[in-house]
Order: C-alpha cells, then structure tokens, then sequence
C-alpha cells in the first residue's frame, strides 16, 4: 500500500487544482444573462429538440466498444504471459498461440461479415 | 539485455514505499508544476514550430519573443462567462472536464527521469512511485481518461456533441487497443511490468531498435489514442465545430485542451520510458568517463529532451500531413495495425523462445526469413478479389428541370439549352404568326 | 518450471466440439452463401457424432483429468453420451426446411427489424441462417462441460458458455419475432443475474474452503476450518445460479417465456440438454463438494422439490398455449428430480440418471411433434386448436399421446419406470413424505396431459383447424427414435438401468 500513497497525493492535489480552476472561473466571470446563449449550438439555426438523454445513436459505435473489451481482455492475458515468458517454455507459447487464433478467428469472422467497416 | 530479472525488479521497486513524506509532497508538486510548465511550453512551442513550417512567424508579442502567449490565453479563458446549456445534465457537465484532467496528471507518476539524487541530503529516485504493474497501471490512468469525452459529449444535450463524443471515444479506445498490444513486446523482453525495471534492462541497448515495429507502431497509435493530426478529425475545428466540446465555454473547455496537451507529455514520457531508454543518455554521451553522464541530475536532462523530440513529432506531424476521414483510420487501426501487432507478437514470442531453447541467433534469422519468404509468396499467389465491372450509367436525356428545380447535366449527358418555359413563347408564336399572316 | 500434464485423449469429446464449433465460425466467414447450410449442418452432426463415438469409446474411465479441473467419470460419460445423442436429434431437426415454405425455424437475419424491409427481401430470396449451428455446437459443448467440471472456475465457465448462445438461439425464431426477442431478452437478463449470483456464492465457498478443487473442499469440509457462515451463504447462492438453469421453484419464472417464444427446435434442445447438463453440474456439486454437509443443504431442496412439483403441476393445469404446458410439465419434472436428489447416494445418482435420459427423448419428442402442427400463421399452439387432431392424423396425435403419457408416468413408457426408480431411491434415502407429494403433482399432473389427449381424439375438430404438416427424414426420424426410445424402455429398461447403476460413481 505505501507504493500507492503518493499516487493519492497527486490525485488529490490534481483534484483541487480543477475544482479550484471551474469554481475561481465561476466567481471570476462575468455573468450576462442571454437566453440565446443558453440553447444548443447548432451553427446558428434553432436547435432541433431532443430526447431526454440523447435519444439513439447508430449501434456501430456499440459494436466498436464490444470488439474492444473483447481485445482488451485478451492484452490484459498476455501481459503476464509476457512478463513470465522465460519461465513458461514451448508448453506456455503453444498454449498462448493458441489463445490468440482462438480470438482471431471471431476477429475474421466479424471482418467478413462487416462489423468493422464504416466507423 | 536476455535475463531472469525476478532479482533486480525486487530491488529496483523496494525503494518506494520508504520515502518520507515530505520528499513525497517535494516530488507531487514537481510533477505538477512540470506537466504545467511543459504544457505552457508546448503550446507556443506548437504554434512558433507550425508556423515556421508554414513560412511566417509564430506568436511573438506576448512576453519575450511570444513564449508566454499560452499563459496569457488560459488567463483569458479563465475570466470568461460559464455557460451551462439549459438541455445539459448539470451536474455531469461540470464533472466531465474534471474527469479528464484529473488521470492526466497521474501517469507521470510512475515514469522514471532520473536514477539516485540527493535531494535535502535524503537519497532518492527521481521518481514519484512505482509498481511492479506501472504499465498496466498507466493504461487503466488513460482508459478513465476517455470517460471524460464520452461524459462531456452526452452531457451537453444536443446530438452534435453527442456524436462527436461518441466518434472521439470509438477511436480513442481503438487506438488505445493497439498501443496496449505494442506494449507486449516490450514486456517480453524486459520481464516485467515496472518502469524503474524497463529502464534498467534497458542498459545496453533501447528497445526502440531492437522492437522496431512495436516501436513503430506505438508511435502510430499514440498519435491517434491523444486525438492529434492527422486523426483529428472528431475535434477538427472545421469538421464538426469543436466536437464533443461544442457547448463548453470559459475554463472548462481549456481544460479540456489541457488534458489533450497533458496526454500528449504522458504518452510521449511512456515512449521514452518503454522505447528509448528513459533517461539513459544516448550512446556517444553515455560512453564519457564511463557513464558520468548517467548519473545525478544529467539524466533529466536526457529525459525532457527526448519527451521534447517526440512532441516535436507530434506538432510536425500536424504541420505536414493532411487529415484522414474517420472511417479511414478507423480501416487502418482495426484492419491494418491490429493484425500486424497480433503477428508481431507471436513472432517475437518465437524468435525468444527458439533463442532461450539454445538455438543460435544466425539460425533464428535463417529460419525467420524463410518462414517470411512463404508467407510472401503465398500471398503473391492468392488470386485478386475481381471487382465487378461496374454497370454502365443509363443514358437518360438531359432534362434541366429534372425534380422542379434546376440541375445540372449528370456525367454521360450532353447539356442541351433548356426549353424556354411557355409563358415567354406566346408573343413569339404571336410575333411568328403575325409575320407569316 | 514443468508443464502441466493434459490428458487430450479423455478430453477428446470436448476437444472435438469445440474444434468443431470454431471450424463452424470460419466457415460461417469465408464458405459462399450457397452451399453453407448443407456444409454447417455436416460439420455438426460429424462432430456430434464423432464426440459420441470417443464417449461411447471412454467408457469405464474414472479419473479426475487437466490437473484436477475435469472429471472424466461415470456420471459424467453418462450424460455426454446422453447430451450428444440428444444433441444430434436436436441438430436434425433444426435442419428441418420443409415445414415453412422455402425456408426452416430461425429467421433469415436475426438483426433485421420484424417487419421491416429487409426482412421481407430477405424471405423472399429464401435466405437461410446458418450460424445456429456454431452457436449450438459451442453450447453443445458448454453442456459437456457443464456435468463433468472438477473445479469451481471451470463450472462457471461451462455455465457461461453453455448459456450465451442459448440466449441467442431464442431470439431467432422466423415467426412471431417479437416474442422471440422479448423471450431471448428475458432469459438473458435473468441468466445474467443468476450467473451473478452464482459467481458470488463461489467466491464465499472458496473464501471458507481455500480451494476451488470439489474434492479439497469436501476435505476442507470435513476439517472445518473456516466460518461456517460464509460457507452457508455461499453454498445457498450457488443453489440459486443451478436451480435457476433447471428451472426450480423460485427461479422458475423465465421457463414458460421463453419456452413459449423461442423457435420450437431450440425450445426443444433446451428442455432436454440444458436440464441434463444442470442436474448433472447440481449433483456432482453438492455430492463430491458439499457432500460432508448434506444435512444442511437436505432442508433446502425439500422445500425447493415440494415447491416445484406442485407448482409445476397446478399452473399447467391453467394454460392454453401447450408451449406453456410443457414448459409448466417440465418445471414438475425438474421437481421430481429434485426428489431424488435429497437422498445423496449412489442409488439416487443412478436414478436421477435414468430419469433425465428417459424425460429428455420424451421432452425433444414432444416438441418435435408440436413443430408439426400448422396453420397460417406458423405453428398453431393454442390447445383449442388442436381439438380432434387425431381424427385427421391419427399418427401424429398417437405419438404425441404417448410422449404425454410418458411424461404422466403411466406405466409400459419409459416416464413410469423414471419415476419408480426416482422415488425409490427418495423412500430409501428418508424422504418419504416428498414421495407423497409428488404422487399427488404426478396426480394432478396426469389430468392435464389426459385433457390433452381426450381433446385430441374425443372431440370435433375446429373449422378453420391447423394441418398437420409432413415433415422430411430431419424431423421424422428423430420422432420415430423418440417414441420407440419411449416405448422400449417402458418394457424393456433393464439394460439403460444396468448402465445407469455402473455409471453412478462420482471421482473424488
């Protein structure tokens, strides 16, 4: 734990140094109340309405978030595969070999089928 | 450079947990007047070096010859009016910014610029802390990160900002996913995850030589995990207003450009921690009087000057190369980067593995470049994917007013002069009729 | 440092389906669209099969194999035989492209919206969908793993990949869409929530035990060294994931939707391998590693066994959809189960072995037979619809009648001899009052299947009444080795009982 305390130090002080930037910008700006300003930017037109809480978006994007936890997983298994390397001989590379093609082939199979395209 | 380093690494970390606390408070608030100064630093540094690039002077009024013309614009944005959008969540639009800034100052926290110094006569290391998962760490840091864009963009309550936050977070992560699978080469060879033991085990030569396509490809990555030219493009001023940031006014937007010059210090500090060698001096230097220059304070010398190249990088980069659409980058992290990092790594792995087994490194090279060699001819031999002949465009007549509206002639269409419109026709038939009767 | 010893020749079955299942994936990528459907569905009856035969080929092992993670025993070749005959039937008749015009159960692409357009090209150009069979491959294989893990982690790995493509196989009915999703949805949320729960008892056994091997937690058991209430607590939220997955009361609530909404194949596949492959998990779990603390874990299921059989049985008798009636039948069946369950012996292995091989043909049966009954709109579920089929289709409604009965327990089917032998095995283990109660739900339960065989052959046929649709060899061959499966073993179970009692040894 005494290797994390200074890391909390550093949080900490980070974190009042934002806090402290939006609050002294709150108290130091001018505050000249304009109902125009307070709509949504949308390059000058009036701004469409929207839902509460954004409403819809194209699902690409949770296609893209769900192929990267996939890979995101499969680094956090080879990092320690990587650092014990040495240790683990053929036995451990063919068994991270063959991790790794057990993950490329749903890879390939969302390639075809057109998950990765278009975003 | 090959070695079981369990021993060293043991060594290396125990030092940390021992510091007293005011050497502790000493090394935070350096770190952060460091992150501070460099990005003030970077930021006129940016706008003189693109300007040269582009042939004319940068700032250089405010302060002597311009350098304090960063200061003066955060000073700027301080006193301007916070404006909260009446559609925008209050609470997660104040918070998103801090979101953002606050991981950014962290990373620095593990990275070594310096071996042992005395500082008030204690012995330290020019180093906050580290741990036996520095790396990982410094991956979760900047993974929290990206929740501050998707906040900020969702939280402003409009689509603009939503979308462009959504676009900013999806290449975020991609490129994130290729900087995490460059980091693997890096640990198999260096046998651990510390950053004080990546750069002891880089004594005798960095590993931005010998990983040349990890390193490589890190440089990529990091250019488009940080949202810099030429993948730019979710925060492009031209593109999309200001992306994710459109509804963010006064300081709040600042810190948002903090947190991306932040992130720009933090992944070039990681590159020179993992790649070059940290503080090591460069191999000329390093050879005076054996190794003078690899102690007290001369290493922190060594590291901001190659934090400082790699940000030049960065900035020439933007000055030169023009930006690439979304879905162009997006094509080439997944489907370009990803597959090469994923066959890097296995490659490496083998060559390791035949190098511990007791092959011969001449042997290694043999057998690598043979393996090459059919995969190349392979390759050369997959027959080409024939894309269909596309079908030939209908000749259609031009009809200028196609739609009620004018057009103008589609390719394979000849202009014709429109046909007058009746209403002027009938003094001319009346004139023609006249004139015939 | 040395590496492990893996055992591939036990392992083979597994090995084979998984393999297989990955090989369905590529395929799925790079094989042109034309010749995918015959070339998934050889891949996977192959595979089936050739898993069968390196079963049928282990036979008599008992042995604890991957350093302690799988065991390759009795109970577990039982029920991978098991599951893998059931397995190829069910693959069968997911082949199955002669009841619906021009196309089979699963719709073209689950991703299109239910009545949108693309959906309607995609039926007009009789596209078929050809990744169920990957999908149920790796759920194939999750079921083999599920009975035979040795090891805490690899149970809750099992768990999940014998249930993730379950949850999407129910949403990809061709008809009624929207029910299908819904169903789907439901299971997967409720599927989430117990595979939760689940994890969260293992981390408490493992946090008294110290160890995640059944075998070194009996031993923990028995040394007693930790708390007992953290033992307590996580042997009862384990309870929770496995009855949840056999469909028990309380957990019973996701069985009758999304029995009712998924595409009958894959209602039938799941009634049938799911429950086999949770019962066989539930008994080596609380035999091998909680087995040195039976009487605290005995009350528990007595009150989960009453509970289900007479729920079970008393709300089947209020449902119109005979999806729904089975699915209620089937949550009596799992209570009956249950009853042998609480005697923890060697006789209770062997019989709730027997019993789950015989419901099982009975169940896949059943569905199988409900495939066939159609109009318009699809299959035609509602009871009254199936008014006085057997004037029309004497055959259908006398398999049928016979599936029924053999889920009543009426003596000469298989259900009969199930039953005898599970609740012998409760009287001998001290549970005799469970007995009784499950001879009023069999009671109770045998009404509502005689109503549906009286409104079959004894009453007039509706007007506009569904037909009875001719299936190809898939599916007729699969209901003809169902109810002569169901018939033989009513008069001659001798030898399945034989093999059910060798077979009843777990490894420790």
């Amino acid at each position: 734990m005494n290797a994390y305390a200074p890391i909390l130090g550093l949080i900490l002080l980070a974190a009042v140094f934002a806090v402290g930037s939006v609050a002294f910008s709150v108290v130091a700006g001018p505050k000249r109340f304009n109902r125009a300003r307070l709509d949504s930017y949308e390059c000058g037109i009036e701004p469409t309405p929207q839902p509460v809480g954004g409403g819809r978006f194209p699902v690409k994007y949770y296609l893209t978030a769900m192929t990267f936890i996939i890979f995101d997983i499969e680094i956090i298994f080879l990092y320690p595969w990587a650092v014990r390397f040495d240790h683990l001989g053929v036995f451990g590379f063919v068994a991270m070999v063959t991790f790794i093609f057990l993950i490329t082939v749903p890879f390939i199979y969302e390639w075809r089928r057109g998950g990765l395209d278009w975003d | 450079m090959i070695g079981l380093s369990a021993d060293t690494n043991a060594n290396e970390i125990a030092g940390f947990g021992s510091d007293p606390w005011w050497i502790i408070a000493i090394k935070v608030v350096a770190i952060f007047v460091l992150l501070i100064l460099l990005t003030l630093f970077n930021i006129v540094f940016e706008r003189k070096v693109v300007a040269r690039m582009q042939h004319r002077l940068g700032p250089n009024r405010t302060g002597p010859k311009g350098w304090l013309q960063s200061l003066a614009d955060g000073t700027k944005l301080m006193f301007k009016e916070d404006i909260i959008p009446k559609a925008a969540d209050k609470v997660v639009y104040v918070l998103a910014p801090i979101v953002a800034l606050v991981p950014s100052f962290l990373i620095l926290a593990v990275i070594p610029m310096g071996p042992e110094v005395s500082i008030f006569g204690t012995e330290t290391r020019l180093q906050l802390t580290d741990l036996p998962v520095a790396v990982l760490f410094t991956l979760a840091i900047a993974s929290v990160g990206v929740y501050g864009l998707m906040l900020a963009g969702w939280s402003s309550g409009s689509t603009y900002p939503l979308l462009g936050g959504l676009r900013s977070t999806a290449q975020v992560i991609s490129y994130e996913l290729v900087m995490g699978l460059s980091f693997v080469g890096v640990f198999l060879f260096a046998g651990t995850m510390s950053t004080s033991g990546i750069v002891a085990e880089q004594e005798r030569l960095w590993y931005g030589i010998i990983l040349l396509p990890s390193f490589l490809i890190y440089l990529i990555s990091m250019v488009g995990e940080t949202n810099r030219a030429p993948f730019d493009l979710p925060e492009a001023e031209g593109e999309l207003v200001a992306g994710w940031g459109t509804e963010y006014s006064s300081f709040k937007y600042a810190m948002f450009f903090q947190a991306e010059y932040f992130n720009m210090v933090n992944v070039s500090a990681i590159a020179t921690t993992l790649f070059l060698g940290g503080w090591r001096a460069p191999w000329p230097i390093s050879a005076i009087n054996d190794g003078m220059f690899n102690t007290g304070w001369w290493p922190l010398l060594w590291f901001l000057g190659k934090v400082v190249l790699l940000i030049f990088i960065f900035i020439w980069l933007r000055g030169t190369l023009p930006r690439l659409r979304y879905d162009q980058f997006m094509h080439f992290c997944w489907k370009v980067l990803l597959p090469i990092s994923l066959v890097w790594i296995v490659a490496v792995a083998g060559m390791r593995l035949a190098f511990n087994e007791g092959l011969e490194r001449n042997q290694i090279l043999l057998y690598g470049g043979i393996v090459v060699a059919v995969l190349l001819i392979g390759s050369l031999l997959i027959p080409e994917k024939k894309t269909p002949a596309e079908p030939e465009p209908e000749e259609r007549e031009f009809d200028a007013f196609a739609g009620g509206h004018p057009v103008p002639p589609m390719p394979g269409q000849e202009f014709v002069a429109a046909r007058i419109p009746a209403a002027t026709t009938q003094t001319d038939d009346r004139t023609e009729e006249s004139s015939r009767a | 440092m040395n590496a492990p010893t893996i055992e591939y020749a036990e392992l083979a079955p597994l090995i084979t389906i998984f393999g297989a299942a990955v090989i369905g994936v590529l395929i799925e990528a790079f094989v042109p669209r034309k010749v995918r459907h015959p070339v998934q569905v050889a891949v996977a009856l192959l595979a089936l099969v050739a898993a069968l035969v390196q079963v049928i080929l282990l036979a008599g092992t008992g042995m604890v194999a991957a350093v302690g993670a799988v065991a390759v025993d009795g109970p577990a070749l039982f029920l991978q035989g098991t599951i893998l005959v059931l397995a190829i039937i069910s693959v069968a008749f997911f082949a199955e492209r002669r009841l619906e015009a021009g196309g089979d159960a699963f719709a073209p692409a689950a991703s299109t919206l239910p009545g949108s357009e693309e959906e309607r090209i995609l039926v007009r150009e009789r596209m078929l969908q050809t990744e169920v069979y990957p999908l149920a491959l790796f759920a194939v294989g999750g079921m083999l793993l599920f009975p035979a893990a040795n090891d805490l982690l690899m149970l809750f790995i099992a768990l999940e990949v014998m249930s993730l493509p379950l949850y999407l196989l129910c949403g990809m009915a061709r008809r009624r869409r929207l029910l299908s999703q819904e169903a789907a949805l439901k299971y997967f949320l409720l599927g989430a929530f117990s595979s939760a729960i689940f994890l969260f008892g293992m981390a408490f056994v493992y946090g008294y035990a110290g160890t995640l091997r059944f075998g070194e937690i009996s031993e923990a058991l028995t040394a007693n060294i930790g708390q007992d209430g953290i033992l307590l607590a996580g042997v009862g939220l384990m309870a929770v994931g496995l009855l949840f997955k056999v469909g028990a009361v309380p957990f019973h609530s996701w069985t009758p939707d999304v029995y009712q909404g998924a595409p009958t194949p894959v209602t039938g596949f799941m009634a049938a391998c799911t429950k086999l492959a949770a019962f066989g998990a539930m008994v080596r779990l609380f035999y091998v590693a909680f087995g040195g603390m039976r009487t605290d874990w005995q009350p528990m299921l007595w009150a989960v066994a009453i509970a289900t059989m007479l729920v079970g049985a008393v709300v089947a008798l209020t449902q119109t959809d005979i999806k729904r009636m089975l699915a209620y039948s089937s949550i009596a069946h799992a209570g009956f189960v249950l009853t042998a369950m609480v005697a923890a012996d060697q006789t209770a292995t062997a019989a709730i072995l027997f019993y789950l091989a015989t419901y099982g043909i009975a169940t896949l049966g059943a569905f199988a037979v409900v495939t066939l009954v159609r109009d318009s709109g699809g299959e035609a579920t509602h009871l009254a619809k199936w008014a006085g089929l057997g004037r029309r289709s004497p055959v259908l409604a006398a398999t049928f009648a016979l599936f029924l009965l053999a889920f009543a327990g009426i003596p000469l089917t298989s259900g009969f001899v199930g039953k005898l032998s599970v609740f012998t095995a409760a009287i001998d283990g001290g549970a005799a009052p469970l007995v009784v109660v499950g001879v009023i739900a069999s009671a109770i339960a045998a009404f509502f299947y005689v109503r549906v065989i009286v409104l079959m052959f004894f009453s007039d046929p509706a007007p506009e009444g569904p037909t009875v649709a001719v299936p190809s060899l898939w599916t007729a061959v699969g209901i003809t080795l169902g109810a002569a499966a169901t018939l033989l073993l009513g008069i001659v179970p001798g030898p399945l009982l034989d093999l059910a009692q060798q077979a009843s040894l777990f490894v420790r």
